[in-house]
């Protein structure tokens, strides 16, 4: 019974107010509500950069209270680590904690391919050609074996995922393992790289004629692919309403999701900057 | 388990949204359905009230709050918003009673802009019946009575109160006379 309290009454907490804002354009944005009371609205970018925040929008496996505990829990283990800011595309190293290896760590360096789960279970996959021989790793986000996410160069690509790029000559999957992070110009914008890969012969993993992926060269293939690829294609699913309804998680409920874990997810960044300018100016 | 696309902002909709959609099977198949709905959805835009089989009413009744609500949150300057108004609404006069009359009469709703009643079910015949699909705020005479009689307006309130005053009151003076029953006995 007192847990079942102890849950309710966080339930019932207000929203706190945060007077101090990021350094990036990450800023608080308040807005009245009906009442005249300001409320802290997180701003829109929030679920591009914290995606797995929101819950799978299927409503067979949705909990109300299970999707509160996990954030809360996710916002727990991110003030432990730092979990940054990253995307499809973007070229990351992870340490891992291994008990094997001779210096109980294993660190892997890769291009985000694909990311994907929600909550606890949010997974991103690294993918890099060692040796000549391509190596994916996927890693769950939350997991407590995982020690330093690094984010080497933070770019995004023209598609949401890239696993054409096991299809695709190994250049562009190659990352020195030895990489170091580059410095951003711009702080406030993620450029967009539009690079358009070359993809090898076939055979392929997929049939990327049907994809309508924008990342790729022309994959100069004979008529009858295309051809087979209209007619298996279903273009009134670009009109479906309610097929995108169900795939989505409603504005509102973003907006209130966000708003709950945005003054702590912002808190913890600004103890970050604060440590790291310490850091620096004790180098020094 | 799946990330929620991010793609589009969408408003909630304030009818229970079935998790799966109802096939509609027709002869063209998924390309059908999808042409089936858009005629309902056109038809209800342009009568206000239809009646119709109620499974095509359920699904025609989501398509038509997710366009009514892009419309609202969006405007008719916002591409997608307008690419699909003019897939929806067959008659293109409708798209602009879409933006001028209907955005307007539900831009301050905070309940769904539709109303799915159960209609009659003849027997022999279609076997889920038939569902009257309506707009609300449209020109016609109500479907169903307004209830005249809410237990939480005032007089109500007081009459209720009277009345359980009235009882205790009469169960106060059983007990007494019963006891002096007793006693005397």
């Amino acid at each position: 019974m007192a847990i079942v309290e102890h849950l309710a009454s966080l339930l019932r907490k207000p929203i706190e107010t945060s007077d101090e804002a990021g350094e990036r354009s990450v800023s608080t944005q308040k807005t009245e509500d009906e009442s005249g009371n300001t409320v802290i609205v997180a701003p829109p970018e929030f679920r591009f950069m914290y995606p797995e925040f929101l819950p799978d929008p299927a409503p067979e496996t949705r909990n109300r209270l299970r999707e509160k505990l996990e954030r809360m829990d996710m916002l727990q283990r991110r003030s432990v680590i730092e979990i940054p800011e990253f995307y499809t595309g973007s070229i990351m190293a992870v340490t891992v904690a291994d008990a094997n290896s001779p210096n109980k760590f294993a660190r892997f360096v890769g291009i985000c391919i694909q990311r994907g789960g929600s909550g606890l279970r949010a997974w991103f996959i690294l993918r890099n050609v060692v040796d000549k021989q391509g190596v994916e790793i996927l890693y769950e986000m939350y997991c407590p074996l995982i020690q330093k996410i690094e984010v080497l160069r933070l770019e995004r690509r023209l598609d949401e995922s890239l696993l054409y790029l096991r299809d695709a000559l190994p250049e562009y999957s190659t990352f020195p393992l030895n990489m170091e992070q580059e410095r951003r110009l711009n702080n406030s914008v993620v450029p967009i790289n539009p690079i358009k890969v070359k993809l090898r012969p076939r055979p392929w993993l997929e049939r990327w004629e049907r994809q309508n992926l924008q990342g790729v060269e022309d994959l100069n293939l004979p008529q009858r692919f295309y051809d087979k690829a209209e007619k298996v294609a279903k273009p009134w699913e670009k009109y479906d309403l309610m097929l995108h309804y169900r795939k989505t998680i409603p504005a509102e409920e973003q907006e209130k999701i966000f708003a709950e874990v945005h003054s702590q997810l912002q808190q913890q960044e600004l103890k970050r900057k604060l440590r790291r300018r310490r850091g620096f100016d004790n180098e020094q | 388990m799946n990330q929620a696309d991010l793609s589009k902002l969408v408003s909630a909709l304030r009818i229970a949204v079935k998790p799966k959609p109802r096939l509609l099977s027709c002869p063209e198949g998924p390309a059908g359905r999808l042409k089936k709905l858009r005629a309902t959805v056109t038809a209800l835009v342009k009568y206000e009230r239809i009646e119709l089989n109620y499974p095509r009413a359920d699904e025609a009744q989501g398509y038509a709050e997710r366009l009514i609500s892009d419309a609202i949150r969006n405007g008719d300057c916002h591409k997608h918003t307008m690419e699909m108004a003019d897939y929806w609404l067959n008659e293109k006069q409708l798209v602009h009673k879409l933006f001028k009359v209907l955005v307007p009469r539900y831009q301050n709703y905070n309940s769904s802009f539709t109303r799915l009643v159960l209609g009659p079910k003849t027997y022999p015949g279609y076997y889920a019946g038939t569902a009257i699909l309506e707009l609300k705020g449209n020109p016609f005479p109500a479907l169903q009575p307004e209830n005249h009689n809410y237990h939480y307006w005032l007089h109500n309130v007081l009459l209720e109160e009277a009345k359980k005053e009235f009882r205790s009151a009469r169960e106060e003076r059983n007990a007494g006379t019963t006891e002096s029953v007793t006693t005397e006995s």
